[in-house]
């Protein structure tokens, strides 16, 4: 099978960006509240990996092992994971809608799987089962997707614009709904949902890294092979109907891929924000229009990003770790901010 | 091939049954007010619109509302649309929006074939646009843009392009060069229908017109056949001229008010060796009744006459007036409201024309140079002469029009 990739230019982009993520995801898991040597992080890695002890330097030692292997990897490995899904999620949404303030919060996902996490704490399954959360937030937001995908598709037809609306309207009713079910909640129920509205990544076990591995892995090399179809998209609906893109199934089915690998990153995660918005955007800006060249880097660029994300909340504050969805929001917000600022100023109406 | 088309948009029917047939190598323009359909028409082809009726490409089904045929990408290998309005804010380099046209080639999952980027860099080539190849396509003119996204539509290599007013909104030499790539397609066996505004462009390119009008075919056949002043009244609404324009050799078109009213006043000019052009002109747009005499065939002012269809008095070159054609004159003059004599030279073949002047009732004489300079009679034209301009109002040729605007 030939590269998704468009060109050999395109490796001097992406591979110091998996070199960078490489060497973030290293120094992730070794600094922390308790820091461990580099060296020795790197000799538990290898040893996990199967390498033979007579390759390594010294023996892993097994404190480390437990830190390193048992807290600091999935907690690390699901923030690259995460990163990556919102990012292309973000990236694609915005290919899409040919908005660059568009985000996969468009299409339902994160107010569908914010009624489910609060059911499943309401009802008090969360309490009972670690698995109960994830399941009843993907459930959630596959229902309000499928909602919106359903009042949007009229006579073979998707309008962007309906779409959009669509996605409004359902999103508002969901939120309500959340804040209904939270009205009657207990003051516990309410802390731990509120937790997990805020984005974390402090249950990330590799459980549930299993769990979300391959809807995240098999949702983003699938939407690889549809970056030439983004690209055409972007000429407008007609053009791209005319050199022969089914506009249609095109949409619905990026969109459905969309909204799969941000479910499965806002179950084991809960919503983090601007992630989606920020990488792309910057990415944009840096290496052009092209997704053949944009999607990989923002997997890449977004592991990367929620990463840093996460360091920061973990070592920002001392002992008291901070959520990482607040870290993002505090770099993300101000980010829109200038974006907003800026397309007021060139008159692209939003 | 399309039969029975019929297209609504929004409620309205904008194509009410078409039936055409396109054949290779042709260039087949359609012609037509703006809401006519053109578009509509283009886009039902391209698939881009549900419709009902038929359309067949290269004996192929489009999906049409009743049954399906070909799918996007099969349609796309065989027929390519270059749409008028594109709206283009990504900062796609030329050479990657050209690419876009290889789509319906490639696979999902192939990159690049050599075949593509040979289609790539022919059509370039072609349009003149390798240059441009690495420039952003939203920083371009819109005479770069438009010829980048003919590369395209050339790229997509299909054996029918439709265009959609490929020349709107490009200066003379880019419109000319649009139609002349068209040209040389059609030579190699593609078939072109190109939505035209500029009948000028269509009668000199196409090689078949089709006049469109509130979604119906109101005239086809060559341009010759469909761009008479009846059709094109007919079409636009509006009373068209259509010659030939004698320095050119093309059709040309003049858009004058409507027909003069039975009760506008009649005015009379005589004239001859182009000195009457542009006083039949004026006096036409100004929604007079005119006429003319006499006139010798071969004479441009006979020309401007025929144009826009004045009444005129002929008699044959090279000899003197002829006795009917004098008679026939002096009537027109005694019934004329107004007589027009013009800066024309006399000799002895037209001197009769003076003396027909002498019945006008009301005379302007026109005099930019002396007739002393204009009189080839050996003195009998200047005698008739000075006689007319005692009873006339005497001007130059350039204080007539603003005359005219104070009179009646």
């Amino acid at each position: 099978m030939t590269p998704v990739i468009p060109d050999r230019q395109a490796w001097w982009v992406l591979l110091p960006l998996a070199v960078a993520l490489g060497g973030l995801v290293l120094l992730a898991t070794a600094v922390g509240s308790v820091s461990v040597p580099l060296g020795d992080a790197v000799t538990v890695i290898l040893a996990r990996l199967g390498v033979p002890a007579t390759f390594l330097a010294s023996l892993p030692d097994p404190k480390w092992d437990a830190i390193i292997f048992l807290v600091r990897l999935p907690r690390v490995l699901g923030a690259t994971v995460i990163g990556a899904a919102l990012a292309v999620a973000g990236t694609v949404m915005q290919g899409l809608l040919r908005n660059p303030l568009a985000d996969p919060g468009l299409i339902g996902v994160s107010s569908g799987a914010g009624f489910g996490a609060v059911l499943s704490i309401a009802l008090g399954f969360a309490a009972t089962s670690s698995w109960s959360l994830p399941v009843f937030a993907s459930v959630g937001s596959l229902v309000a997707t499928s909602i919106i995908f359903l009042l949007a598709i009229r006579a073979g037809k998707m309008g962007l614009f309906t779409l959009i609306l669509a996605g409004m309207a359902v999103g508002t009713f969901f939120g309500a709904s959340t804040s209904l079910v939270l009205t009657f909640a207990s003051h516990d129920s309410i802390a731990q949902f509120l937790f997990w509205s805020m984005g974390n990544l402090y249950n990330v076990r590799w459980e549930s890294l299993q769990l979300v591995a391959l809807p995240i892995g098999g949702g983003i090399f699938l939407l690889l092979w549809f970056a030439r179809d983004l690209n055409v998209l972007l000429l407008g609906e007609e053009e791209a109907q005319a050199v022969g893109v089914d506009v249609f199934r095109t949409r619905l089915v990026l969109l459905v891929l969309v909204s799969a690998v941000t479910a499965s990153a806002v179950c084991i995660s809960g919503p983090i924000s601007f992630v989606g918005l920020v990488v792309p955007h910057i990415l944009r800006l840096l290496l052009g229009p092209n997704h053949r060249l944009l999607v990989p880097a923002a997997a890449l660029g977004g592991a990367a990003f929620l990463v840093v994300c996460d360091l920061v909340a973990r070592l920002a504050l001392g002992a008291q770790e901070i959520n990482v969805g607040i870290v993002t929001a505090l770099v993300g917000a101000p980010y829109f901010v200038f974006l907003l600022l800026r397309s007021v100023k060139r008159g692209i109406d939003l | 091939m399309v039969r029975g088309l019929r297209c609504s948009l929004g409620g309205t029917e904008v194509l009410r049954g078409l039936d055409l047939e396109v054949n290779p190598g042709e260039i087949v323009g359609l012609l037509g007010p703006n809401g006519a359909g053109k578009s509509t028409l283009l886009r039902c082809v391209a698939g881009l619109l549900p419709f009902s009726g038929q359309i067949k490409v290269r004996g192929q089904p489009v999906s049409s509302s009743e049954r399906r045929g070909l799918g996007p990408r099969e349609l796309a290998l065989q027929v390519a649309l270059m749409p008028q309005n594109t709206t283009l804010t990504s900062a796609f380099p030329a050479a990657d929006v050209v690419m876009m046209g290889r789509y319906p080639h490639q696979g999902r999952f192939q990159a690049e074939s050599a075949e593509d980027r040979r289609a790539v860099k022919n059509a370039m080539a072609f349009t003149g646009t390798e240059a441009l190849a690495l420039q952003p396509i939203n920083q371009m003119s819109g005479g770069e843009r438009q010829r980048v996204l003919f590369a395209k539509v050339l790229a997509q290599d299909t054996p029918l392009l439709l265009l959609d007013e490929p020349s709107s909104g490009l200066d003379l030499a880019h419109q000319q060069l649009t139609f002349s790539y068209a040209q040389t397609l059609a030579s190699q066996g593609r078939t072109i229908v190109a939505a035209v505004q500029d009948l000028r462009l269509a009668s000199t390119f196409c090689t078949r017109v089709i006049l469109l009008s509130q979604g119906l075919i109101l005239a086809q056949g060559t341009p010759q056949e469909v761009l008479t002043g009846q059709n094109l009244e007919a079409a636009y609404g509006v009373k068209v001229r259509v010659y030939v324009n004698l320095a050119t050799g093309q059709f040309d078109f003049h858009l004058d008010g409507a027909e003069p009213s039975e009760t506008a006043p009649l005015v009379h000019v005589i004239g001859g060796g182009g000195s009457a052009s542009s006083v039949l002109r004026l006096l036409t747009q100004a929604g007079y009744r005119v006429t003319t005499g006499v006139l010798s065939p071969g004479d441009s002012d006979l020309y401007v006459a025929n144009v826009f269809e004045l009444p005129s008095i002929v008699s044959p070159p090279f000899g003197p007036i002829e006795e009917a054609a004098h008679r026939e004159n002096c009537s027109r003059v005694r019934e004329a409201d107004l007589v027009v004599l013009c800066n024309l030279v006399v000799g002895a073949q037209n001197l009769r024309n003076l003396e027909a002047a002498t019945h006008a009732n009301e005379l302007v004489v026109l005099e930019d140079q002396p007739m002393s300079e204009r009189d080839f009679t050996g003195g009998a034209a200047l005698d008739a002469y000075s006689k007319l301009t005692a009873r006339a109002r005497v001007m130059r040729s350039a204080e007539f029009p603003r005359w005219l605007k104070t009179l009646f």
